[in-house]
């Protein structure tokens, strides 16, 4: 059941600079998945053969292994004029996909994760924000988060309070948008594409789209390697690894507001694939 | 529940955090500024993040992945970082077992009678090293007794971590020279490499 549901969404198998690299094999949803092509024409197949559709959509090569998949999300800033697109290559993290994307919608363990970078004790408050899930579209929205950082992005030069918002357009993939330093009336955005190798393990590929035209390619990519390095620290010692649905395996505070609704949100839709799904 | 060694005393002094095995439990095992030594089943009630990545703050644990903070007496949750002000339900806690240490060994179990000390080790014996081997502990037992220490004043005692891992902890006569203690080392690290060969 839980595949089933997961089999019908697009996923990140590649970029273009994994595709210039030659043929590869990767993972999806526990199967093989054999990559080929150029950017421009991949070639999907499944281990029997079998071409699998593909699109390209932020700077990255989608595919769905379901029979009847549901549309991918847009990201409508990312062809917003003067952003600069910026991705970000991948790290493996030995993780439920689940709990890679709920890790990306948390700033509370900023200043002990990302210690003197994304924050720093004793800033250590989350005041409260706003939790929905926007029926429309479905998806789960955090807004007015704020959190003081000592610097939240390369662009910054020392320490501000940062303003958030976050979207889950689909169970493996949470946009953010943040202050951004030398535009504050902007907000720069940044994605977490997570590829679900299997229930227990990802391939997680961050995308930005930025008013940043300053700061070199390579240094934005080293820094959030250097975020995904420090979370995956935590990502690969939770305990189950799947992530637990029910309240009671795993107790919540207000700061948790929106990986409360995310949890309720996958488990309404059935999104089971890398959940726990029943109480131990 | 049977009482498990875990590690030496010395191995774990105030302030430090180990991650220790008891019968299949991924258990944490730590010891207070004030030295007040607890095992706690190695896990954040929060989000599940192992505890034996945390630090120690005075009396209190403190989880990796938000800081929140649980006490040496009961493992309650005392603070959550993200709200200071808060004052958490006392229902937020860890689960505790049993630990004690004697002869500078730790032992923990997982349940039993409080008042049911650890098995008594024979008097006049040091602790010497706490290590794993890969391999179980019938092996490790056959393996030592092929080559046996001369003379004999060594004791073993073993820890099932895993089907195929031992966490092994050696006992020396207190009597025994420095030049013997050393021997006896190197001796550790001749039967490991055998029984893992």
């Amino acid at each position: 059941m839980s595949l089933a549901y997961a089999r019908n969404d697009w996923y990140v198998i590649a970029d273009r600079n994994s595709l210039e690299q030659g043929p590869r094999r990767t993972r999806l949803l526990g199967d093989e998945i054999h990559v080929s092509g150029s950017y421009a024409h991949p070639v999907i197949k499944d281990a029997s053969g079998r071409m699998l559709p593909t699109q390209i959509k932020f700077d990255h090569v989608w595919t769905t292994v379901g029979d009847r998949p549901r549309p991918l999300f847009d990201i409508p800033e990312g062809n917003e004029p003067g952003r600069r697109l910026v991705p970000c290559g991948m790290v493996r993290v030995k993780c439920s996909p689940l709990r890679a994307v709920e890790n990306f919608l948390d700033i509370a363990h900023f200043p002990f994760v990302h210690t003197d970078v994304l924050g720093a004790e004793p800033y250590t408050e989350v005041e409260p924000y706003k939790v929905e899930i926007r029926e429309q579209n479905d998806e789960v929205w955090a807004t007015k988060v704020k959190f003081f950082q000592p610097l939240a992005a390369k662009s910054a030069a020392g320490g501000i309070t940062t303003d958030y918002e976050y979207r889950v357009p689909a169970p493996t993939t949470a946009v953010l948008y943040k202050t951004c330093p030398p535009k504050p009336e902007a907000q720069d955005v940044i994605t977490i594409f997570v590829q679900p190798r299997s229930e227990t393990e990802c391939d997680v590929w961050p995308w930005m789209a930025l008013y940043d035209d300053d700061t070199p390619y390579a240094d934005l990519v080293q820094f959030q390697q250097m975020i995904f390095l420090q979370d995956r620290s935590i990502l690969e010692n939770q305990r189950p690894i799947k992530l637990p649905l029910d309240p009671r395996m795993e107790i919540p505070t207000r700061s948790d507001l929106t990986s409360v609704a995310y949890r309720r949100w996958l488990k309404k839709r059935g999104a089971f694939y890398g959940a726990l799904a029943e109480t131990l | 529940m049977t009482w498990r060694p875990v590690g030496l005393t010395r191995d774990v002094p105030a302030g430090r955090v180990m991650r220790a095995w008891v019968d299949g439990q991924d258990a944490v095992v730590w010891r207070s500024t004030r030295g007040v030594l607890s095992a706690w089943d190695n896990r954040c009630p929060h989000r599940g993040m192992a505890l034996s990545h945390g630090f120690v703050r005075g009396e209190d644990l403190a989880c990796l992945y938000h800081g929140w903070h649980y006490g040496a007496e009961g493992g309650v949750c005392s603070l959550i970082p993200s709200h200071p002000d808060l004052t958490p339900p006392d229902t937020i806690k860890t689960r505790a077992f049993q630990s004690a240490e004697s002869d500078g060994v730790i032992w923990v179990r997982l349940e039993g009678s409080p008042d049911l000390a650890p098995p008594a080790i024979a008097p006049g014996l040091d602790p010497l090293r706490s290590f794993e081997i890969r391999a179980r502990e019938g092996d490790i037992a056959h393996g030592a007794a092929a080559k046996p220490f001369e003379p004999a004043i060594l004791s073993l005692l073993f820890n099932p971590i895993a089907h195929d891992r031992t966490l092994v902890t050696v006992l020396i006569d207190a009597q025994a020279t420095s030049d013997q203690r050393k021997l006896a080392s190197r001796w550790c690290e001749d039967v490991r490499r055998e029984v893992e060969a």
